[in-house]
């Protein structure tokens, strides 16, 4: 079957366009797939994020239709609107080139998740351990949801919050229970609608907040 | 961050959620009371160049014109505060789990309060 797929640019050299490429594609495949046929054999420009293929990653992120998704496992056919799927990146993050966004205002915060939520991998490259989070694939797909975390650049975001609430042993960093932390939710919940892997940030930021009120919770510093 | 993004983000309801249409309304309410708020304070101080003026200002709003303009504001109450109350009791952490059935609740309430309420402004400016 026919797709067009629309692409939004955004190159450092140039403003924003958005360019269309017609491809063949069956009903059944990703939209990463269809990304990536662009990318070989239309454009070599075009640039994406991408490693597992399939779901598990987090690097596939973007925004499908106006929908965010994991581009891995999202099939063309079901989100195709009259044949035309429009891929844009994900909202709340600096672009970095087309469909590759800068997720460091999600990561360089991750020195506030205690290490229960992270596993450690066996793998080794030379002295670096790896470590990954249990239940979150630090997608981003929640911040580009969310309508407060698109429009206040301090709030440490929907991710950070929960996994540090499920983290937390009765103490959390001061920042946590700031403006910029738990308080800056508004119950949305667009986060945990869009989460690919049903981690429901909104839903424990929510429970943080309550233990915070109650007192079951320790603020250091 | 620039008006026009944030308008963007908090109004953006395509594609999105009946618990982020709910945040829409209840940001869109919220500023609709507040310019009435102004508009309040405008319409209080035409006291202060006589009866008249006062007068004018409200026989405006009699007729036809009142019954819309007060619909739309009491629809505005209404949906910011059973949406409101929707918001606090999820954002204190409680009814988690049965989130979506108590905003479902809090709509269908909504509804039932603005229709009653148009209904006994009609009978008030009839
Ligand atoms: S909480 Fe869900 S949406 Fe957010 S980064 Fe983790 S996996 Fe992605
Ligand atoms: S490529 Fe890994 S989640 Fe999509």
């Amino acid at each position: 079957m026919k797709y067009r797929l629309v692409v939004r640019r955004v190159k450092a050299t140039g403003g924003r366009r958005f360019d269309v490429f017609e491809v063949e594609a069956e009903p059944d495949e990703s939209v990463l797939d269809v990304v990536e046929r662009v990318s070989l054999q239309g454009d070599r420009t075009l640039t994406f994020e991408h490693a597992c293929h399939h779901g598990v990653c987090g690097a596939c992120g973007m925004v499908i239709n106006g929908v965010e998704r994991l581009a891995c496992i999202t099939r063309i056919g079901e989100v195709a609107r009259g044949g035309v799927v429009v891929v844009e990146p994900l909202r709340g993050f600096r672009v970095v080139s087309d469909l590759a966004v800068d997720k460091s205002r999600m990561f360089g915060k991750y020195r506030l998740v205690t290490p229960t939520t992270l596993e450690k991998l066996d793998s080794r490259l030379d002295r670096v351990e790896f470590e990954k989070l249990y239940d979150c694939t630090e997608c981003g797909i929640c911040y580009s949801a969310c309508p407060i975390a698109n429009t206040f650049k301090d709030y440490l975001g929907p991710s950070l919050l929960a996994i540090v609430s499920r983290s937390a042993e009765g103490r959390v960093p001061a920042v946590i229970d700031s403006r910029a932390g738990v308080w800056a939710c508004h119950a949305a919940f667009e986060c945990s609608v869009r989460c690919p892997v049903d981690f429901k940030p909104g839903e424990s930021i929510m429970r943080l907040r309550r233990r915070l009120l109650k007192g079951e919770v320790e603020v250091e510093g | 961050m620039e008006l026009v993004g944030v308008l963007k983000s908090w109004f953006r309801v395509r594609g999105r959620s009946f618990e982020h249409f709910s945040f829409s309304v209840r940001r869109l309410t919220g500023v609709v009371m507040a310019l009435y708020l102004l508009l309040h304070l405008i319409d209080i101080s035409t006291l202060v160049l006589g009866k008249e003026a006062y007068d004018a200002l409200l026989g405006l709003f009699g007729g036809r014109l009142g019954l819309v303009a007060d619909s739309l504001l009491w629809s505005a109450l209404v949906l910011h505060g059973t949406l409101g109350v929707y918001s606090a009791i999820v954002e204190l952490g409680y009814m988690l789990e049965h989130r979506r059935l108590l905003l479902i609740l809090a709509w269908a309430l909504a509804v039932v309060l603005i229709a009653v309420g148009v209904w006994v402004i009609a009978c008030a400016l009839a």
